[in-house]
């Protein structure tokens, strides 16, 4: 059927292309020209060459950073699914009414900016805020400072893609077939073995999904490490900002834009080609 | 152990509303700066934001980029989701791919881009600069999620119009336009919300001229962290939380109107599961 329609008539097949040129424009003009910019400037500035990666990939400082970007994503992760899933199991395995409320309290923290999300942290963490507050009420005479370092940072980077994870968890776990657990129960599993040969699988690509996002979102993130981290420790995007903004080093900062951007696709490549891109954002 | 999980389940529910909670009790503080509890409560800081033109005139900017961004989207993608869903043709993989990699992008790696190249075409600081960039980064979210409405959507229906006589015109403005509407301005929301709430671009692209919201709160926030930020959160949350409750409230104000008692869901969910 389809291969008479498109034989019908050649003016048909020009149809979509015409439908799809203004957006395919609009793409090449300022999505892939300033990409390529980006990686034209890491090989010409300040002069033509490789020197720029060279730096990036054997200088001390852009190494450490690029692993303790790497590694902060991978705990923020792993963080991301301790709170997770046990509260998608939770919201699984309560009332109507209570899963609901919860999943409004998941909703309105997703739609809530980054940058909104971020200053809440920042009231909570500060010197004179309610942690602080409550740890000297409680009884500590004098609590350290927690604001600006690693510790603050990756809580508030956890909170803010908690419902990312959540949400992916959650829309698997629903799904699942309550039979498929009775079943494996009336053949003698439970507890700690039901979960692992039974749960545990079922529920893998939600979590499979979830730390894809998290991942990805947290190896170029921005606003949270630059506001709340440490300054002695920044992570990837925050050092590129800093070069481009502080040393005008576009060059360098391009180089690393370039690393950022090839190791993230290398991330998303790995997980498409076992689930497929497109089942990713939705 | 059942109790065990209940507990947990509290502490993760506290962890994620904290923060949201936090800001409002906040911005009614009768304190200079961040302090806990707060000494006293009034809405000098709500005086202050609605009187303050450095805060007045980024919102508004955001707001006019946001609305542009939301309508070059929606004239950009709508017909793209079109072809991509609905026609067969060569280079249809590749195309899926480019409107999905701006999403895949670090926003930190376009913004400096979009800082060389625009400064090169001198769109750095302005409106229009900023609407651009913006736009790249909506089309992702809108072709997914208006693709997800127009591939549910029911062809028939279109079919019928035709087979009755209606022009492939008139199909499309009396039938497939009305239908799809709700699936339109949920994508348009996205778009809008995706400008409205980006920051990293701005921060390198809006300069002074078209500084938008966001960027005026991460520079206020690096800087001196004015509790007139506290203001704007609970003003944002009070938005999200009046969109994400305002259906529930419509559909229970038309469920009232209807005079005949719709059955309970719980009874049909427990007929259901016996049926089963």
């Amino acid at each position: 059927m389809a291969v008479t329609v498109s034989n019908l008539a050649g003016r048909k097949n020009l149809w979509p292309w015409l439908l799809l040129a203004p957006l395919a424009l609009y793409l090449a003009l300022f999505f892939l020209v300033p990409l390529g910019q980006v990686a034209m400037m890491s090989v010409t500035e300040p002069r033509v060459g490789l020197d720029n990666y060279e730096k990036v990939l054997t200088g001390t400082l852009y190494r450490r950073v690029f692993i303790n970007t790497f590694f902060t994503a991978a705990l923020v992760t792993v963080c991301c699914l301790l709170v997770g899933y046990p509260l998608a199991y939770l919201m699984n395995h309560t009332t109507e009414r209570r899963a609901m409320a919860i999943l409004l309290l998941i909703t309105m923290s997703f739609w809530t900016s980054f940058l909104v999300r971020t200053y809440a942290w920042m009231v909570l963490l500060g010197n004179n805020g309610p942690v602080i507050w409550l740890l000297a009420t409680i009884g500590f005479a004098d609590p350290p400072g927690i604001l600006f370092t690693r510790f603050s940072s990756t809580l508030a980077m956890v909170h803010i893609l908690a419902p990312y994870m959540i949400m992916n968890i959650y829309s698997v776990m629903k799904k699942i077939d309550p039979a498929l657990i009775r079943s494996a129960e009336s053949m003698g599993a439970y507890g700690t073995s039901l979960f692992r040969h039974v749960y545990l699988p079922l529920t893998a690509p939600g979590i499979a999904n979830g730390s894809v996002l998290v991942f990805v979102i947290c190896l170029g993130f921005y606003v949270t490490p630059v506001l709340l981290g440490s300054p002695t420790e920044q992570m990837a995007a925050g050092l590129i900002g800093h070069q481009i903004e502080q040393f005008l080093a576009f060059g360098l900062g391009s180089a690393m834009a370039i690393v950022l951007l090839i190791v993230t696709l290398i991330v998303l490549w790995i997980y498409s080609r076992r689930f497929g891109l497109d089942r990713l954002y939705g | 152990m059942d109790r065990l999980m209940r507990w947990i389940g509290i502490g993760i529910v506290i962890f994620i509303a904290a923060p949201l909670v936090i800001v409002v009790p906040m911005s009614f503080s009768t304190a200079a700066s961040l302090q806990f509890p707060p000494p006293g409560f009034s809405f000098g800081y709500y005086v202050q934001y609605f009187n303050d033109p450095t805060w007045l005139r980024p919102t508004f900017n955001s707001l006019f980029i946001g609305a542009m961004t939301t309508i070059l989207t929606m004239a950009l993608v709508v017909p793209a989701t079109f072809a991509l869903v609905r026609h067969k043709f060569w280079g249809k993989g590749v195309a899926n791919l480019m409107m999905m990699m701006p999403m895949a992008v670090p926003h930190i790696v376009m913004a400096v881009g979009y800082y060389s190249y625009f400064g090169s075409l001198r769109l750095v600081h302005s409106h229009l600069g900023v609407v651009l960039a913006h736009t790249c980064l909506s089309v992702p979210i809108t072709f997914l999620v208006l693709s997800a409405n127009l591939k549910g959507f029911d062809r028939t229906l279109e079919r019928a119009a035709r087979s009755l006589g209606a022009t492939p015109r008139q199909t499309f403005w009396y039938i497939t336009l009305p239908i799809l509407r709700p699936g339109l301005m949920i994508s348009a929301l996205f778009a809008f919300i995706q400008s409205f709430d980006e920051t990293v671009v701005a921060i390198f692209i809006s300069g002074r001229d078209a500084e938008t919201l966001p960027r005026r709160m991460f520079d206020s926030i690096r800087q001196e962290a004015d509790p007139v930020i506290a203001v704007i959160s609970t003003l944002l949350f009070l938005a999200v939380f009046l969109g994400l409750i305002a259906p529930h409230v419509l559909r229970m104000v038309r469920r009232s109107l209807v005079r005949v008692p719709l059955p309970k869901p719980k009874k049909m969910a427990a007929q259901h599961r016996e049926a089963a």
